[in-house]
């Protein structure tokens, strides 16, 4: 089998798998995990585009490189973010989350 | 040596799906995040197996070393009172949502599925490995901008997260 397709497989099923937790768990931390699933997904599908294909080789390594560099820093920000947001209202149930205010 | 690297593929594939499925149905969230350790390192794996190695070690010193590390400081500190840490909601999970869940997973990745079997061109034979230099040539070269602009990114996201750690300990 091509072995394009097979990896592009792979990084779908890491696709829908992040979807499927991102709109089934109920914590914002779960929601994080799915999220960084997704990521890889995405960096698995650039880099083996790059290696598989005519395209130019580093253009994919660097670019996942940078999607992996966002991932950090997301992470780091939605740390925080989760951190206030425990703070506030003592939950980090998705659900209950639901006031908005300033 | 081609039946290898089909199973060198499946081996990763298992990881990949074992760990994914864990990550996010596994009611303990550090149980979680341990799946998606697995997942990490599969993933690691496929990257060795495209004859990308500096992806796959940059994979696991970005991924499974910092970011890993920063969810599991999440778990940790939102443990909710008197509660144990990372445990999600014991409740029964209503059907409803998850049939919605496995329906908003699955439409895309059948969509997709479909176009990438029908779409994808012959991969061309592997190409030799690009080596490290010729990386960082690249980098420097014609994307210095995206490598500025990410370093910009990352002095944002530490100032912003240090900036609401701030306030955090201000309100108490």
């Amino acid at each position: 089998m091509n072995p394009l397709v097979l990896f592009h497989l792979a990084a779908l099923l890491l696709l829908a798998l992040g979807l499927y937790g991102l709109t089934s768990r109920r914590t914002l931390v779960g929601m994080l995990i799915s999220v960084e699933l997704m990521l890889n997904g995405a960096g698995l599908a650039l880099v083996a585009s790059a290696r598989l294909t005519p395209a130019s080789d580093e253009l994919g390594q660097l670019g996942t490189l940078l999607v992996m560099g966002l991932a950090a820093a997301e992470a780091t920000l939605v740390l925080a973010m989760v951190l206030v947001a425990v703070k506030r209202s003592g939950t980090s149930d998705s659900d209950r989350l639901s006031a908005l205010r300033g | 040596m081609e039946q290898l690297a089909y199973v060198a593929y499946g081996f990763y594939l298992v990881l990949i799906l074992a760990g994914g499925w864990a990550a996010v149905r596994s009611r303990n969230l550090v149980r979680a995040l341990l799946g998606l350790i697995m997942t990490l390192f599969g993933v690691a794996g496929m990257y060795f197996l495209m004859a990308a190695p500096f992806m796959a070690l940059m994979q696991i010193l970005i991924y499974v070393g910092a970011v890993s590390v920063l969810i599991f400081f999440a778990i940790m500190l939102t443990r909710a009172p008197g509660g144990e840490a990372g445990e999600e909601d014991d409740g029964p999970r209503p059907a409803r949502r998850t049939v919605l869940a496995l329906l908003s997973g699955l439409l895309p990745a059948v969509i997709l599925a479909a176009a990438i079997v029908a779409k994808t061109p012959q991969a061309v034979p592997l190409k030799p490995e690009a080596p490290l230099s010729r990386l960082g040539q690249f980098l420097t070269g014609p994307y210095v901008l995206a490598f500025e602009l990410i370093s910009v990114v990352l002095l944002a996201a530490m100032a912003g997260a240090v900036v609401l750690g701030f306030e955090r300990r201000k309100g108490a």
